[in-house]
């Protein structure tokens, strides 16, 4: 859009910028795109309440003769006590897999399978989902099934048995990866014992009876939470009054859940850096973090662009650039700086390097941190992550799937009327300065909790052809906090 | 034509008997070069991405990642795109390639010594002698040098400030694919940009690239439970034909690997005549040809005909097996050699594992839910350009071990030897299978790859004669092929049991 060559042809309105070849430009930004007009879908189009108290989001597309019905349901993890850690997800993959009150599980499975219907249901952290996708001509009797395992679940004991074991050997596999072993880490360090790095353990798993999970479905599937999304080769009108039938008739809650709003996170990271020793690997892990922002903060468009620029734009950020095409120290690195739905998220750079070039791509991550609060971004790397944003605008609505699920996902999470309307313009207005200043804000190096997963030995070692990076000297008085691998089973972190 | 797909028939409750076709519009260059077209109307992108019919399998020892690392190296840029100064950039890249070759040189003497058991670590700065030193010294200084003469990421700079979105590429043992979405207004660009990086490529910071390659591989083999382990089974399975090696590579040739290696694949295998594109979206395809013909026409068909991949598997006599332990669940993979994608037995191989998997599927009804000596298993097939092979994965349930999960896999294949399938749980697999195609037909960057790889494994059209042929297969056909492969002698097995501490080094580390 405002690339030098660009605005030299513009002033010169000369031919000389073109090769010999045909009319082919000698360099691609001499090119001339026509405008592309493109106006981001309306919400209120298709946007219908309910009976029950429900919401839906639906969007004809007659392309191919499918229809997919999804919902958000507002309940969670966050819901369940420390104790039944692990209960939210099993009660929504049981749901699914236990039958109904009037189909066994097998010839739910069967039925659905013939069918060609797909049929699922999940319990997350902070919502619940529940999808069904069918051939048109199919449509009534995947929707009678689908209506039937929401409000009618059998929770077949024998299921949950066979699920529990599978889980329950799951677990012991735990300390396994180096990539799920930082994951959990990272996590706990980040947030301390809030739900969001709560891990189950055989004791918690093992206390989920089919009573404590129809007690969770009955408590919050109730058409009031249901934010549906349906997409596909149907009409309105007809779509809605079979949706009414099905949420007016018998068998929901009686009562409307009340539902507690999620819960805050109160830990605050301790700063430092952090070793769990995993051997007999020839790759580490390192995450480098800190806590971060609130999607209701209204800078979070600024931060994303300066995210972009430092670590999340892929290729053409300062971090991949340095880390990897310079270096050649990974083959992925980046960083992430998602704003949080209901509390603020997580800044996090991460990358996996052989074990003794960790220290020195720790440092160049650091060094970009620390380079992005000091100087304002270039015109060009402004410009690359500006433009990306607007032009790509239009995939984020490209199919009618996309289009119903982002309303329904919107107005679950409660996200500001107007938002994809405005959003190009609030993007296009971050300035180099708005870039700067909410690097100087927002990432805070003082704060920062490098966490590294793999061979100690060799990452503390280092490259003996680069002995000026080690560990050491990125640690405050060159300490290293080592986390001990915990009891797969009970979680219990040994004593060192 | 408005409409990509023709309903040839409505589909019914009680069993789906239609087909669906793609149409896609034809179009060759005077160089050989294919393009195919499906305009689709909806929202104002198109999914565009060509191949290279070449993969691993196209390489021989000493060179293996090649065909990967080329992937990688076509980011680089070209005489236009990703410098400063080409003239300067390229006497560059000529000495770096010379001091290269002299640590090389270097590098393999201390091996060398290491192989005689005079040093312990090739690697250690302090087996180096001064020739080395100095060397590596003037290797650094160009690449200073270099870095000052290169725009950086020039190539994807430029894509992601038009809103291109999903760029990437994908080498697999027979093709490796090129691919991005791009805003319809912004179509040329991508002519532009695929066209210059085939005429006028340059391989910049290539050695740098070969180490983010090993990265990768130690990510995606080294660094996992059973990455290095699976790479042995494959190994083992293969024994002649060249799908033995791993598509990234062995680290010894991934430490090796030349520029020079890497250009004279490129001369041979990325001539226009080994490349087909296609467009899936919202353009016009009169305009589209016409692009075609003025950007792509610009490149030279191959001097050399691609060679033909001339050593074929040689026919298995006796089981194998392989006995690892990992820090893994204990599990058993049973592998038998089949045939190529385009055989007609492949179908009915294909339709034979949709009956063993899924919820409803034999494996998980017998093996999880009734015996509850698997925890997990399912089936797979691989049918490759050259060859191919069928598999059942089980997970055994504790404290069963792999080799009662080995028994029960065993037990339901001999059923399907045995007994005809019936009617009713055939046609369960069917009705999956219409439904699967439109649900792939959903997205167009998906249409797009599917119309590149079957091009690059046989031609585009298999993508319609596929799903009729799958359509087509018969209980008979089922147990046929069940009595065909599934013999003693023709298998492979892999039993994993699982290793709780990783202590020592896993077996085959390298160090």
């Amino acid at each position: 859009m405002k690339r030098r060559n660009f605005l030299a042809l513009a002033a010169a309105g000369s031919q000389a910028l073109f090769a010999a070849e045909g009319d082919i430009p000698l360099h691609p930004t001499d090119l001339k795109f026509p405008a592309l007009d493109f106006e981001p879908p309306n919400p209120a189009d298709y946007r219908h309440e309910l009976p029950g108290g429900a919401v839906g989001y639906l969007v004809e597309d007659h392309q191919l003769p499918l229809v997919s019905v999804s919902l958000i349901v507002r309940t969670g993890a966050y819901l369940v006590a420390p104790e039944h850690t692990g209960l939210a997800s099993m009660t929504g993959s049981q749901m699914r897999s236990g039958g109904t009150k009037s189909m066994s599980a097998r010839d739910f499975d069967e039925e659905s399978a013939f069918l060609a219907t797909r049929i699922s249901c999940g319990i997350g952290a902070t919502s619940g989902r529940a999808a069904m996708s069918c051939l048109k001509q199919n449509l009534d009797v995947s929707l009678n099934m689908f209506f039937d395992m929401l409000r009618h679940p059998g929770f077949d004991p024998e299921r949950l048995e066979i699920s529990r074991a599978r889980r329950l050997q799951g677990m012991q596999r735990r300390n396994d990866e180096i990539s799920s072993i930082a994951g959990r880490e990272y996590s706990r360090l980040m947030r301390g014992d809030h739900f969001s790095a709560r891990s189950s353990t055989q004791a918690t798993i093992e206390s989920i009876t089919p009573d404590l999970m129809r007690e969770l479905q009955q408590k919050y599937f109730h058409p009031a939470s249901f934010y549906f999304a349906v997409s596909g080769d149907f009409d309105t009108k007809e779509m809605i009054d079979r949706l009414g039938e099905y949420l007016t008739a018998q068998g929901w809650p009686a009562e409307k859940p009340e539902v507690p709003a999620v819960p805050a996170p109160t830990h605050k990271p301790t700063p430092g850096v952090y070793f769990v020793n995993k051997s007999g690997v020839n790759q580490s892990s390192v995450q480098i973090g800190q806590l971060g922002i609130a999607r209701k903060n209204p800078d979070h468009i600024a931060v994303g662009i300066m995210n972009d620029i430092l670590g999340g734009g892929g290729f053409v950020s300062r971090i991949m650039s340095r880390v990897r095409s310079d270096e050649g120290l990974a083959y992925s690195a980046g960083s992430s700086f998602s704003p949080g739905l209901y509390y603020p998220g997580t800044f996090t750079a991460s990358f996996q390097s052989k074990n003794p070039t960790c220290a020195e791509a720790s440092t160049i991550v650091l060094e970009e941190i620390a380079k992005m609060r000091e100087t304002r971004p270039t015109d060009e790397e402004l410009a690359t992550s500006r433009n990306y944003a607007v032009e790509v605008f239009p995939r984020y609505f490209a199919v009618a799937g996309q289009v119903a699920g982002t309303f329904a996902a919107d107005e679950y999470s409660g996200r500001e009327k107007g938002y994809w309307e405005k959003y190009r313009d609030r993007v296009s207005a971050v300035s180099a300065d708005d870039v700067q200043s909410v690097a100087q804000k927002y990432l805070k190096p003082e704060e920062l909790a490098i966490l590294a997963v793999g061979a100690e030995a060799e990452m503390l070692a280092g490259n003996p052809d680069k002995p000026q990076y080690g560990f050491r000297k990125l640690a405050e008085d060159g300490k290293i906090n080592v986390i001990p691998l915990p009891d797969p089973m009970t979680m219990v972190y040994p004593e060192l | 034509m408005q409409f990509f797909l023709l309903l040839l028939a409505l589909l019914l409750a009680a069993g789906p008997v239609a087909a669906q076709k793609v149409e896609a519009q034809v179009h060759t260059l005077d160089n050989g070069m294919k393009f195919l077209f499906v305009p689709r109307k909806g929202d104002p992108n198109v999914s565009a991405g060509w191949v290279a019919r070449v993969g691993s399998v196209n390489e021989r020892p000493g060179i293996t990642g090649v065909a990967h690392l080329f992937e990688h190296m076509m980011f680089k840029g070209t005489h236009t795109i990703g410098t400063k100064d080409i003239d300067e950039d390229l006497r560059t890249i000529e000495q770096l390639d010379r001091v290269r070759a002299e640590i090389r040189a270097e590098e393999e003497a201390l091996i060398e010594k290491h192989r005689r058991g005079l040093i312990d670590d090739p690697k250690d700065p302090k087996n180096r002698n001064d020739q080395h030193t100095a060397r590596i010294e003037e290797l650094n200084a160009l690449l200073a040098r270099q870095r000052e003469l290169i725009v950086k990421d020039e190539f994807d700079r430029i894509y992601t400030s038009a809103g291109a979105s999903g760029m990437n590429a994908g080498t697999t043992n027979d093709f490796t694919i090129y691919f991005i979405n791009v805003p319809a207004n912004k179509l040329e660009l991508w002519y532009w940009l695929e066209s210059d990086r085939l005429l006028n490529p340059v391989f910049r910071e290539f050695y740098s690239e070969r180490d983010v390659v090993h990265e990768e591989r130690r990510l995606r083999v080294d660094s996992t439970p059973t990455g290095k382990i699976d790479e042995q089974y494959d190994a083992m399975f293969w024994q002649s034909s060249p799908y033995s090696w791993s598509v990234i590579g062995w680290p010894s040739d991934l430490e090796g690997l030349t520029r020079e290696e890497a250009l004279s694949f490129f001369d041979v295998y990325y001539a226009p005549n080994n490349l087909t594109a296609a467009l899936v979206g919202d353009f016009e395809t009169e305009e589209a040809i016409r692009l075609a013909e003025k950007y792509f026409g610009r490149l030279k068909p191959g001097k050399t005909k691609p060679e033909v991949v001339r050593t074929r598997e040689i026919e298995q006599l006796a089981e194998k097996r392989l006995i690892a332990y990992a820090e893994t669940r204990p599990k058993v993979r049973i592998r038998y050699h089949t045939v190529a994608d385009a055989h007609a037995d492949e179908p009915a191989l294909l339709m034979l594992a949709s009956l063993l998997n899924g919820r409803t599927g034999r494996l998980y009804k017998s093996l999880v839910l009734e015996q509850k000596v698997a925890a997990d298993a399912g089936a797979a097939v691989n049918g490759m350009k050259f060859d191919g092979f069928f598999e059942l994965i089980g997970v055994a349930r504790e404290p069963n071990k792999p080799e009662d999960v080995e028994k029960a896999l065993y037990a339901e294949v001999a059923v399907l030897a045995d007994q005809l399938v019936g009617e009713r749980e055939l046609q369960k697999v069917k009705n999956q299978q219409m439904a699967g195609d439109f649900r792939r037909l959903q997205s167009k960057s998906s249409l797009m790859m599917q119309l590149l790889s079957h091009e690059a494994l046989g031609e585009w059209e298999n993508i319609n004669r596929f799903s009729d042929r799958l359509q087509a297969v018969t209980p008979e056909d089922i147990r046929r092929v069940a009595r065909k492969y599934f013999s003693e002698e023709n298998r492979n097995v892999a039993l994993y049991h699982p290793r709780e501490k990783a202590d020592a080094p896993a077996a085959g580390e390298q160090q």
